[in-house]
């Protein structure tokens, strides 16, 4: 059984359908990257994957919880789910500690100095133990998507989603980010990323997904998808970004 | 921790409004005796009938008139000084039980009102400035304007002629006002009724009287229509006893003598010296009513603001239609609603710092909904969305991260508020509340001092305001570092 389950995926905002069903899984400590034209669905389709966005039909299963089931607690289901944003999203009026330790503690999953000894491992893990009481607007854009990185691992998530993490960095900074991302997935962790990093898609993801207007066009590994698409769209997609 | 904070706030707020209210009670004391004590509505400015002297209680021939029945008829009253056209709107809507303000017995007021004997005759005169030799009579207001106080009979008898003379009406709320406005040479003239025209004329040696009296209607107590009958009994039995012992003449004597005590003559040094004291009390129900209003404003702001937020269609929709209605009713027409209106369709009696709060309150509640709506919706949704992500229900993530935040954002426009409501009260004037203004005019009806009274009052506001404008600046400043 997949950690992710995605049966027959469908979201719409009024009339406008976004996602037109999508069937896929993910296996525990799988790395998938979602490629694909801008407007084709690929952020929606991960929103909905800690159903950020409201399910319109179809079932999402993570960990076999149906987050579309009214019994499951989404809540919790989310504590379980990692993300991280384009815009990172910091917390502004917490140190970079705080934004760290808040969410465990704030759900009673550690106490203070749980929450902080974890903050500080993490920290050093991603490279920035000299900046644990820097507040957000002093740090550097791929120094806050670290940072943002490790929030989301003080909650001890199996799955991790990342919605274009290093679109909104200048091109030196990609690289910091990028490198953690890798030492995730060697360690191991299951992840599912939206990405136009096209070098890094095909160096660390296991599969690759190609997506245009709310459908999953091709699904394969990277040698597959980049060296061999068997899809028109998919061909013209990566001649325009490769 | 931070809720004991809050809770000992809110019972500090509800100690001031409880000590604040007791003093809400207006005007003269209550005389002795027994039974139910009557609220008597009359005018603030219209001397000789009622003014306040220099120590601030309110004298004239209405409330010698009315203290010497009382004492003969041995009932007990309070006197509300709320103007004459917030008098007669109070008495219509049962806030009062008998208003007695130098009210002109005529025709269309008897359809509203039962009236006692008639206490005084009077009738309406001209009057001009003291240096103005070319009106002379009726005929020489033409193309000029005429300064009258509404509801009063020199008004109605200002329009009885206004096109026949071919003059324009000025109208006032205020008599002080209407005279500053004949002084400055606005309005060439003014109507009043002749013992009224007469002592100002005499206290201030800026008016002369120019025209005979007209035949005129006379003074009468009234009470509403088929209410308080025994109180107008009483008042009828009363005057009957007192102009049998030659009390009335004395009171009349009184005030109307040639060598009338007065209000007394002052330097403008002890002008200010005396009225200081009345405005500071004046401020002091200014700052009481706008922290009292701001905090109830607070409550129903956080209430409504988080309906517009939310994801409720219908609390939305409340809270929507909230905020119009109480944003698009000027504040005026509110107060009047609240007061007047209200009480009048249902019949009840709605105490005057019920209405002012009330009124405050709404009207400043729409704006902070808007102004917490404002800040909340300012801030990234991706902050509300990385909360959530990370396992936090709806109301965790708005408390701990999107509150924090927008409240820095609101802050100002919180300061904002607190400073125009403060200014609102003013408003609040036009239903008798005696605040700083209402002090003002109240001092200016006696003394006619209009630039130093309202000079006063300007410079009141300005200091308070600027110091809780710096004050709230330095707590900006702290929230801002946080």
């Amino acid at each position: 059984m997949g950690k992710i389950r995605v049966e027959g995926l469908k979201k719409s905002y009024g009339a406008n359908q976004v996602l037109k069903g999508i069937d896929m899984q993910v296996q525990q400590g799988e790395v998938v990257c979602v490629i694909g034209p801008s407007g084709s669905g690929k952020s929606t389709f991960l929103r909905c994957i800690n159903r950020l966005e409201d399910i319109t039909e179809g079932r999402v299963i993570v960990d076999d919880q149906d987050l579309n089931d009214p019994k499951t607690d989404i809540n919790k289901a989310r504590e379980n789910i990692g993300m991280v944003f384009q815009h990172f999203n910091l917390f502004p009026h917490f140190s970079v500690l705080k934004n760290i330790m808040f969410a465990p503690m704030e759900l009673g999953k550690m106490n203070a100095k749980e929450a902080r000894d974890t903050a500080m491992k993490l920290l050093t893990r991603v490279g920035l133990a000299d900046k644990a009481d820097a507040f957000p607007s002093q740090l550097s854009g791929g120094q806050k998507q670290r940072v943002a990185i490790a929030r989301a691992l003080a909650m001890n998530p199996d799955v991790m989603l990342f919605d274009e993490p290093t679109s909104a960095l200048d091109p030196e900074m990609v690289g910091e980010v990028l490198g953690v991302m890798k030492d995730l997935a060697r360690e191991g962790m299951t992840m599912m990323i939206v990405t136009h990093e096209m070098g890094f898609a095909r160096e660390v993801a296991d599969r690759v997904i190609f997506m245009d207007g709310g459908y999953i066009i091709e699904d394969g590994t990277p040698e597959e998808v980049f060296g061999s698409p068997k899809n028109e769209r998919t061909i013209s997609f990566l001649q325009k970004v490769l | 921790m931070k809720l004991s904070k809050v809770s000992l706030f809110t019972i500090a707020l509800l100690l001031l409004m409880v000590t604040g209210l007791s003093g809400f009670a207006g005007g003269a004391a209550a005389e002795p005796g027994t039974g139910k004590t009557y609220v008597i509505g009359t005018d603030i400015t219209f001397a000789p009938f009622e003014f306040q002297d220099v120590n601030g209680k309110y004298v004239g021939i209405d409330m010698d008139l009315m203290d010497a029945i009382a004492k003969d008829q041995n009932f007990k009253y309070e006197i509300k000084p709320l103007g004459f056209n917030a008098a007669v709107q109070a008495l219509e809507s049962n806030q009062v039980d008998g208003v007695i303000a130098g009210m002109s017995i005529t025709d269309e007021r008897k359809q509203k009102f039962d009236f006692s004997e008639p206490y005084f005759e009077s009738g309406v005169v001209m009057a001009v400035g003291k240096n103005n030799d070319t009106v002379k009579s009726y005929d020489d207001l033409k193309g000029k304007k005429v300064a009258v106080k509404t509801g009063t009979e020199g008004y109605t008898f200002a329009q009885s002629i206004a096109s026949k003379y071919g003059f324009t009406i000025v109208p006032f709320d205020d008599s002080s006002q209407m005279y500053e406005d004949v002084k400055t040479g606005n309005s060439v003239a003014c109507f009043e009724d002749y013992p009224v025209l007469a002592y100002v004329a005499k206290q201030s040696n800026d008016l002369k009287i120019v025209t005979k009296k007209e035949a005129g209607a006379s003074y009468g107590f009234a009470v509403g229509k088929g209410k308080n009958k025994e109180l107008l009994e009483k008042f009828n039995t009363g005057l009957t006893n007192l102009r049998a012992s030659g009390e009335y003449d004395r009171i009349k004597e009184k005030y109307l003598a040639e060598d009338a005590a007065g209000a007394a003559t002052q330097s403008r040094s002890e002008l200010i010296l005396g009225s200081i004291q009345p405005l500071l009390i004046g401020l002091g129900k200014t700052l009481l009513y706008t922290i009292v209003s701001l905090f109830f404003a607070f409550i129903l702001g956080l209430i409504f603001g988080f309906m517009k937020v939310g994801q409720n269609r219908f609390l939305r929709g409340v809270a929507t239609v909230f905020v119009d209605l109480f944003r698009g009713i000027p504040l005026i027409v509110l107060a009047l609603f609240i007061y007047f209106g209200i009480p009048q369709a249902l019949g009840f009696t709605m105490p005057l710092f019920l209405a002012a709060i009330l009124t405050l309150s709404l009207n400043a509640g729409a704006y902070v909904t808007e102004i917490i709506r404002g800040g909340i919706e300012s801030i990234d949704r991706g902050q509300m969305e990385a909360a959530r992500s990370l396992g936090l229900p709806y109301r965790k993530a708005m408390i701990k991260i999107v509150i924090p935040q927008a409240i820095r954002v609101m802050v100002p426009a919180f300061i904002n508020q607190l400073v125009i409501t403060l200014k609102d009260t003013s408003i609040l004037s036009a239903i008798g509340l005696v605040e700083l203004t209402q002090s003002g005019k109240i001092i200016i009806a006696r003394t006619y001092e209009s630039f130093t009274i309202w000079a006063e009052v300007a410079i009141m506001y300005l200091i308070v305001i600027t110091i809780l404008t710096k004050l709230s600046g330095y707590l900006e400043g702290r929230v801002r570092r946080g």
